[in-house]
């Protein structure tokens, strides 16, 4: 079919790119195809995330493979005249090298892109999720084929565990031998689950992965319900991902209608059928056992294991719970074999893996990088260095419950093994990067304060243990911490760390313990000097007015909310440290950072 | 067999145990909390957590939910656990300052104070779930549970509010280790209608029986109730006895069944009644659950009775003053004319505990003592002597009084005349014991026809003979013992019953007893099958046999009384050795001297 097409105009559909304007220039688009006349030979196709999305609303024209940033309405014509009718670029639109402003028009040659490895969002960005037949076209549910027709389901399993495959949900638990306690498993009636509860603050890859390739989970899916010996699958997703959601009810409507997916499949007599189950969005819901509580109809909360779910599982039967970009990856696997997976990665982590990169690194977004990779390479590189031109600081790995890892560290290759090792996570991908404005104290805070709330509350060391860490932590911010809660902290978090009953409360520890490894001085400064850094704690900072650069313009006295500042026109001004608040309007408002933080 | 190591001790256990089983069956110690062995493994206070350092997953595991397995190695007290526990106990004893359960655990590691700040002082539960397990798993009301995340988490019903799903089964209460929840039952629960009744499911009706058998009460027992409740849609809730009742002697399917024996003598004793004093409505009896009966009184100051034995009013408080009303329906002629014999008694040992127990006054309005066996005048002098007001007068009437300032309960005021003063009393007390009357039960007619037996005026079997045969009765076989007889206390019952059960016995050694042959027979060719003789036989002798639709007598009943061949309107039958001609027969011969041409006798 798309041969018939000369271009596609790819628009994102994703939500940062929707919030940022891109349906409304989508429709501008197709009607100026339209009205030139194009529409014989343009196609416009709504994606999924490419990943890029700081510079959304982005437009990816192929086959040049032209890739414009911040494309809004006004653009359109220009767009839709240089590039689709005389074949030039539109250097205005774009990506520019932040240092040189050189002009990058083609997407494989942006750092970003460049440095990374799209295996399992392949066609995420590139194809119409909506539409089943771009996804055939772009060789889907082969893999499905060639398993149903040509390869025994205990082969299947042999393949996975071949590739090396581990979960991606952050465990990281080797998948093909999770699959064959599965298939072993006494009993005929067995589930698979795809866990697409994303609860990390800030992570958006399997949101992406569902919004722009729903069928890659599904045919994953479908090859591990043949593989296990399954015909009953659930996909339990966060409702607060609407277009998540729409895109895999498509899928599956659409995957039925093909004979994908429900009786006998392809012909082959095997029937498979998934339901989408819609979770409330409680982030310890992404515990595979808090999971299947959920699921069942209960509250989320976990339970011990063992039992593990392969041994009973939805309603005591076995299961299977994968992640849904574990699942994703199993036709790639399939359709190219495990020794070519299995080539990518480092010796215990094979393939790839996504992350959404986010903070305070040039391009945010999300990422798709071969396991290994240095932690360099992925903020310097691929997230273009530190926003604003300043020092890095930390980078937390693996959401609210992993660790901080310091500038020493940025050469530590990214795999399941490192990333314990240096006290964090891998997680289910998310990174968050943090600059020299960053309190390392304030950040461990922040971080429990997240989880105190989404501790279900059922396990002694999470709640209470949780509850005091933050207590101390606070005491520390605001100036009235101890030496010895040094150690009362590390004592707290190692047992909440090792006795705590699920992943949330044995992992809730890491943003404490990692700062308390690698950045102790901070708290050091916190309680014996009584100062933050970072300038971050508002009970150990003190704005005040640097006379030199003071011009004495009187923006900051206007728009003090507590009356704090004094001074003559045109004379330096001063902040009365009795009366200042430490909101920090000063500081933002000067326009000759006039205003600083000791 | 699963062998496998705790503390480098080698232990043994079956497959699908859990290491805390094992260790406790091994006599090491692993404290718990959250824990309950009919519930299911929880795994939330995370005090039994012990380390693995082989054969499992290693670090540390809750002991009370990981299965045991061959070659797997456990520590119980490595520095690594006893860092945890400690931790968590400190944890616990800062969220519940004030539980004593937390403070005695923690204290077994050291932790006298809390280790963190507290700002909770009051808060006593600990989430150990036990009470939310057991109103799901056990008792399958589904009421309780946890709502709420983190810190914030809590129990209670859906959405906290009160609900109509609570049976009030009180099973939550009983679980709680650390008293966090209170039973509050509201005017219409299924106590209300038991004030006095067994505080327990399962109870023992009779201390005294030999065996001791307990039974279930159906109307409180929760799996009872929820299955009457839901129209036995849940049908296997609680079952607790049955778990732990290592005799296996607890059945729920258990009915009543109807054994038939054949047996060679019969001691009838079917006891008594109380007579119900509301029928006389002088004494006010429901009008205030300050007045209650004797036996009442009996279940009130019973030491595994719903006070613990106390004596106390309705509203908890002590009585500081008591009547006691003797004949209250005996020696009455509105009730029954007989004295019931054991009440003074017991009134007197009802007023001596009253004093033991509360001090308080106690008044005791009596028409005569009758302090007439072995030692009870000396009783009754000792209670006289322990302050007991006595008025000799029967008690006429008890009015509840309106509540005065303001007070919810109320005094009664019992009206009487003293005889030995010759006037008019009355007194104001808290309490009201009436001394009801014992009667005969109120289906003594059915056994009566049963077996033959006939009753005297008041209502009680009646004996063969008031003085040479009172155990006997008239039909052979059949002995009475006890108040089934007429009213006696406990003394006189135990000899009663012991000359009835030799006079059986006597009977029984014997093997075979030698009758007299004159009784009735049918002639079942002349017999119309019309019934008229057994309605008549006063010693049910005769039955019908439906297949041939004649009357039989049975020959070791019939007393050759001759009533039924007298009434026989078949002339069907004949008393032996007192046939028609053999009495016409003998009448002639009484007149053969008159006539002296003999006649021919007999045939």
């Amino acid at each position: 079919m798309a041969e018939r097409y000369r271009a596609d105009v790819l628009v994102c559909n994703c939500p940062a790119c929707t919030r940022a304007g891109a349906p409304e220039m989508q429709q501008a688009l197709k009607a100026e195809v339209e009205r030139r006349g194009l529409a014989d030979e343009v196609r416009v196709v709504e994606t999924g995330s490419r990943g890029f999305c700081s510079m959304g609303p982005i437009v990816i024209i192929q086959p040049e493979g032209f890739l414009y940033c911040q494309v809004h309405t006004a653009d359109v014509p220009e767009l839709v005249e240089e590039t689709l009718v005389k074949g030039r670029v539109v250097e205005r639109l774009t990506y520019k090298e932040p240092e040189t402003h050189k002009a990058i028009p083609r997407y494989g040659e942006i750092p970003f892109y460049s440095k990374q490895m799209r295996v399992v969002t392949r066609n995420c960005g590139l194809i119409n999720p909506q539409n089943i037949e771009e996804y055939i076209a772009v060789g889907g549910y082969q893999a499905l084929g060639k398993v149903l027709t040509s390869m025994p389901p205990e082969e299947v399993i042999e393949e996975v565990k071949k590739s090396g495959l581990r979960g991606r949900g952050g465990a990281g638990f080797p998948t093909g031998r999770k699959w064959e306690f599965a298939r072993n498993a006494p009993g005929d009636v067995k589930y698979i689950i795809a866990n697409g509860d994303e609860g990390d603050p800030g992570a958006f890859m399997d949101r992406s992965l569902m919004e722009g390739d729903p069928h890659a989970i599904l045919e994953g899916m479908t090859i591990g319900a043949y593989a296990m010996g399954v015909h009953k699958g659930y996909m339990y997703v966060r409702d607060e991902y609407p277009l998540a959601l729409r895109n895999l009810n498509i899928a599956m409507e659409q995957s039925r209608e093909y004979g994908l997916l429900g009786q006998d499949i392809l012909g082959s007599g095997f029937d498979f059928d998934v339901q989408i189950v819609r979770g409330a969005g409680a982030f310890v819901c992404g515990e595979e056992t808090a999971l299947l509580a959920s699921l069942e109809g209960r509250a989320g909360n976990p339970r011990p294991r063992p039992p593990y779910p392969a041994q009973s599982g939805l309603w005591g039967k076995p299961t299977n719970i994968n992640n849904v970009k574990t699942w994703a990856n199993i036709p790639v696997i399939i359709n190219r074999g495990a020794d070519w997976f299995n080539q990518i990665g480092t010796e215990t982590s094979k393939g790839t893996m996504i992350f959404s990169l986010v903070g305070k690194v040039n391009n945010t977004g999300l990422v798709e990088v071969p396991m290994g990779i240095t932690l360099r390479e992925l903020i310097f590189d691929i997230g273009g260095g530190i926003r604003d031109g300043k020092q890095f600081k930390a980078v937390q790995t693996g959401g609210p419950s992993g660790g901080c890892i310091p500038a020493e560290l940025l050469d530590l290759p990214v795999d399941y093994e490192h990333l314990k090792e240096a006290g964090s996570i891998m997680g289910s991908g998310g990174v968050i990067v943090m600059d020299e404005n960053s309190c390392m104290v304030d950040i461990a805070r922040y971080f429990l304060d997240f989880l105190k709330d989404e501790s279900c509350g059922k396990c002694t060391p999470c709640r209470e243990g949780i509850r005091q860490m933050l207590r101390i932590l606070t005491r520390i911010t605001e100036g009235k911490g101890e030496m010895a809660d040094l150690e009362t902290l590390e004592t707290l978090a190692r047992v909440v760390k090792e006795a705590s009953l699920c992943g949330l409360g044995q992992t809730a520890p890491n943003p404490v313990l990692s700062t308390l490894r690698y950045f102790r001085d901070e708290y050091v400064a916190h309680i014996v000097d009584h100062k933050c850094p970072a300038g971050v704690c508002k009970a150990l900072i003190e704005y005040y007015i640097i006379e030199d650069l003071c011009t004495g313009c009187g923006l900051c006295r206007r728009k003090c909310p507590q009356e704090a500042i004094s001074g003559e026109k045109k004379e330096p001004h001063v902040i009365d440290p009795a009366l200042c608040i430490r909101c920090g309007v000063c500081h933002d408002v000067c326009k000759f950072d006039a205003v600083a933080v000791r | 067999m699963v062998t496998f190591t705790i503390d480098g001790q080698k232990v043994q256990g079956e497959e699908g145990q859990t290491i805390l089983e094992v260790a406790r069956e091994n006599g090491i110690e692993i404290p718990t909390l959250c824990y309950h062995p009919l519930l299911e493994p929880f795994g939330a206070c995370r005090l039994c957590v012990v380390e693995i350092v082989a054969g499992g997953r290693p670090g540390l595991q809750t002991a009370c939910t990981y299965p045991i397995g061959e070659g797997l190695e456990v520590l119980t007290h490595s520095p690594r656990v006893i860092e945890a526990r400690k931790v968590v106990l400190g944890l616990l004893l800062s969220r519940t300052p004030n539980v004593e359960l937390i403070q005695d655990l923690a204290r077994e590691y050291g932790i006298t104070e809390p280790p963190f700040p507290t700002d909770t002082p009051d808060e006593r539960c600990v989430l150990c779930g036990h009470c939310v397990r057991t109103c799901n798993e056990l008792v399958k009301a589904h009421v309780l549970n946890f709502s709420q995340r983190g810190i914030e988490r809590r129990v209670g019903p859906p959405f906290l509010e009160k609900t109509r799903q609570c049976i009030g089964c009180g099973a939550c209460t009983i679980v709680c280790p650390t008293g966090a929840i209170e039973t509050v039952l509201e005017k219409e629960a299924v106590y209300k209608e038991k004030p006095l009744g067994p505080t327990s499911a399962i109870w023992v009706p009779s201390m005294q029986a030999v065996p001791r058998v307990p039974v279930i009460d159906t109307d409180t027992c929760i799996r009872f109730r929820q299955n009457d409740r839901t129209d036995g849609e849940i049908a296997d809730a609680c079952g607790v006895c049955q778990m732990i009742c290592e005799a296996g002697a607890v059945d729920f399917d258990q009915q009543d069944e109807i054994l038939e024996l054949d047996v060679g003598t019969i001691i009838v004793a079917t006891g008594f009644e109380m007579w119900d004093p509301a029928q006389l409505s002088q004494y006010s009896y429901g009008k205030s659950p300050n007045i209650i009966t004797g036996m009442e009184f009996e279940h009130l100051s019973n030491a595994g009775g719903i006070t613990g034995g106390e004596i106390l009013l309705a509203d908890g408080r002590k009585p500081e003053r008591v009547a006691i009303i003797h004949c209250v329906g005996s020696r009455d002629h509105n009730a029954h004319p007989y004295c019931s014999r054991i009440c003074c008694m017991y009134s007197l040992k009802q007023a001596h505990l009253v004093r033991d127990k509360t001090g308080a006054e106690v008044y005791e309005f009596y028409m005569d003592m009758r302090a007439f066996g072995k030692a009870y005048e000396e009783f009754y002098e000792r209670v006289q002597k322990e302050g007991v007001c006595m008025v000799r007068g029967r008690g006429a009437e008890v009015e509840v009084l309106e509540p005065q300032n303001g007070r919810e309960d109320s005094k009664l005021r019992v009206k009487g005349e003293d005889a030995n003063l010759g006037r008019l009393v009355q007194v104001d007390v808290d309490m009201v014991v009436l001394s009801t009357a014992i009667e005969a039960p109120h289906d003594a007619d059915r056994v009566a026809a049963l077996f033959g037996l006939s009753r005297s005026e008041d209502g009680f079997f009646a004996e063969a003979h008031p003085k040479m045969r009172p155990v006997e009765t008239n039909t052979d076989g059949v002995f009475l013992a006890g108040t089934a007889q007429g009213p006696r206390d406990v003394p006189d019952t135990v000899a009663h019953a012991g000359a009835a059960a030799s006079m059986a016995l006597a009977l029984l050694d014997k093997g075979e007893v030698t009758i007299s042959p004159t009784i009735s027979v049918v002639d079942e060719v002349l017999c119309s099958g019309c019934k008229t003789c057994i309605a008549l036989c006063p010693y049910t002798a005769i039955s019908f046999i439906e297949e041939k639709n004649v009357a039989r007598v049975n020959e070791a009943l019939c007393k050759g009384c001759g009533t039924c061949a007298a009434a026989c309107p078949s002339g069907a039958i004949t008393a032996r050795h007192f046939t028609d001609q053999q009495i016409m027969a003998q009448i002639e011969g009484l007149f053969r001297v008159l006539e002296p041409q003999a006649v021919e006798v007999g045939r």
